[in-house]
């Protein structure tokens, strides 16, 4: 197999020009603007809170997707021909907030400290928190985040968890809410561990954001598919996830996304029995500042102008922290054109 | 020089979109290879095959399509009429007629990159390995070594040379 390459655009290191570089987040936008800066005579180092570089793309999406390898050999290739060096297990954080995937990280350093220390930073720190449904019952025992369940699962099999901490879905029941990558994903897991899964979804098979084509795969493989109905709450017993209650919907006119809008039925309620929860319902950005260092928006994404800046001079963002939840081609386009950007500013161009 | 392979494997790509965006960022906004959605949200990357036996080269009636020392199918742009004889008889509808070159426009297989010793661009970043490039008997085997890592829904049993026959996309026209 052969990594990736993020210095896709040149053979060898060129002339330096003495500029640095922080990047926050080894995730697709951060190791591709890492490849343009180096290939542009910059030095970079790169920071992330996990223990190895590649984000979701190593820590989250499935091995059938994309081969541990690829990414690895490809961050590995940027550490050895191009001399990026790699801060592992290190939040950037200015403020605090507590994050997905907060228990690998062992150092914190301040954003403001690598504004000073760096001629240009770049924050590409992704969407590392779950949205929260707000339904009575959300917070039991057995309702399980799915970015941390796929860490886990992954993580085990990096070697960076304990078998201990993997849940045993050996025959259990587990739902999903919601239709997205991240919903077909936990399911794609959660089936191969043994799991008996149900997703259910509030608008039906053609609207959801996975696809057909996905979602029959998994339907073949025994996950029960649920569609057009919607979460009420969740009972429990014991402090411990019981069974899910859900409403039936119909779907209304069109909304913003231009899907139609799902109306739950009064009086549908029924009941399903369950012993673990996965609300799969949306990530919601995770800048790596909680305050008013620099600016976000309504949803929590880190604003930029048109030269892919912040509104801190000399700070730019990319990727899904400043998009929202896209595709790793997404992140890889924002982490290019940014990185173009990032050049043109150090060279005074911009 | 030993005739290369481009070779896209639908039963690997995760539609990600990464090869659009690279081809993208090094033709001045123009993609090469394109993805489309089929009914069922399958994100499908179309590109040139650069075909053993290519159809839109033989078909050409001013020689302008030709294929260079790697294998590449490529345009003389001069002498191009735009009669669009390839778009017609392109099994994958790869070939576009460009306003601004005023010639048919398609994949050359990163030709300015390879002149430098790099490889085509969707190959090297594709993060699920679905695209390989080289000569054949190494893409038939990193094809063969990354399919074994499919889901056993995109498996296929297929002889060695049915696979060899996809690579080439030497289906020949009959
Ligand atoms: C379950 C799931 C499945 C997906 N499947 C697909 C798919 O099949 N195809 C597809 O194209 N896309 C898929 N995606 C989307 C894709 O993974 C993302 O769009 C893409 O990874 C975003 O890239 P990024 O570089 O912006 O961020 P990320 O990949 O999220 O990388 C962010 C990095 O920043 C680090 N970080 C975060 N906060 C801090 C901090 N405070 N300090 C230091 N480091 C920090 C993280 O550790 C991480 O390494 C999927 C997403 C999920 C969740
Ligand atoms: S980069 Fe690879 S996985 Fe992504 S769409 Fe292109 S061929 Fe498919
Ligand atoms: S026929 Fe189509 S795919 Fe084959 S070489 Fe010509 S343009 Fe490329």
């Amino acid at each position: 197999m052969r990594g990736m390459k993020f210095s896709f655009l040149c053979r060898s290191k060129p002339e330096k020009t003495g500029k640095r570089v922080a990047i926050i987040g080894a995730g697709p936008a951060g190791l591709t603007a890492a490849g343009y800066l180096v290939c542009k005579g910059h030095d970079v180092d790169i920071y992330d809170k996990m223990p190895e570089p590649g984000g979701l793309m190593l820590f989250v999406i499935p091995e059938f997707r994309i081969p541990v390898e690829r990414v690895r050999l490809g961050a590995k290739e940027l550490e050895e021909e191009f001399e990026v060096t790699y801060y592992p297990k290190t939040k950037v954080m200015e403020g605090e907030r507590q994050d997905e995937g907060d228990e690998f990280y062992e150092r914190v350093v301040r954003l403001s400290e690598l504004k000073e220390k760096y001629d240009a930073v770049l924050i590409a720190t992704g969407i590392w928190n779950v949205r929260r449904i707000g339904i009575p019952g959300d917070d039991l025992e057995g309702i399980i985040s799915p970015l941390e369940l796929l860490f886990w699962i992954k993580g085990h099999e990096l070697g960076y968890v304990p078998k201990e901490k993997v849940p045993d879905l050996k025959g259990k029941k587990v739902g999903i809410i919601g239709a997205g990558l991240t919903a077909v994903d936990v399911a794609f897991e959660c089936n191969r561990l043994g799991a008996e899964v149900e997703i259910f979804y509030r608008r039906t098979i053609r609207e959801a954001p996975a696809g057909a084509y996905e979602i029959n795969i998994l339907r073949n493989r025994g996950v029960k598919w649920f569609e057009l109905v919607t979460p009420k709450r969740v009972i429990g017993e014991n402090g411990r996830v019981k069974a899910i209650e859900l409403l039936r919907t119909r779907l209304g006119e069109p909304d913003e996304t231009g899907r139609r809008r799902p109306i739950p039925i009064p009086g549908s309620e029924f009941q399903v029995e369950l012993d673990y929860l996965v609300f799969a319902i949306g990530m919601v950005s995770t800048p790596p500042v909680n305050g008013s260092y620099l600016a976000t928006d309504r949803r929590g994404r880190i604003v930029v102008d048109s030269r892919h800046m912040t509104s801190v001079e000399g700070i730019f963002a990319a990727g899904d922290v400043v998009n929202g939840p896209t595709k790793v081609g997404r992140a890889i386009k924002d982490g290019l054109y940014t990185a173009v950007s990032i050049d043109k500013w150090l060279r005074g161009e911009l | 020089m030993e005739r290369k392979y481009l070779y896209l494997d639908y039963l690997t790509c995760i539609g990600c979109e990464t090869c659009e965006t690279v081809c993208a960022f090094i033709h001045d906004g123009n993609p090469n290879i394109r993805i489309y959605v089929t009914e069922n949200k399958q994100y499908v990357p179309i590109n040139c095959k650069h075909c053993d036996d290519a159809p839109c080269l033989r078909v050409c009636p001013t020689h302008a399509i030709y294929r260079d020392e790697d294998g590449a199918v490529r345009i003389h742009e001069e002498k191009c009429i735009g009669c669009l004889a390839c778009l017609q008889v392109c099994p994958y509808g790869v070939p576009f007629y460009s306003l601004k070159v005023k010639a048919i426009t398609k994949c050359d297989m990163c030709a300015d990159r390879r002149e430098e010793g790099l490889e085509p661009a969707c190959a090297l970043m594709c993060p699920a390995e679905a695209i390989q490039y080289g000569p054949l008997e190494i893409v038939l085997e990193l094809v063969k070594e990354r399919r074994a890592k499919n889901i056993p829904e995109h498996q296929r049993e297929l002889s060695d040379e049915e696979l060899e026959r996809s690579v080439i996309s030497g289906y020949s026209v009959l």
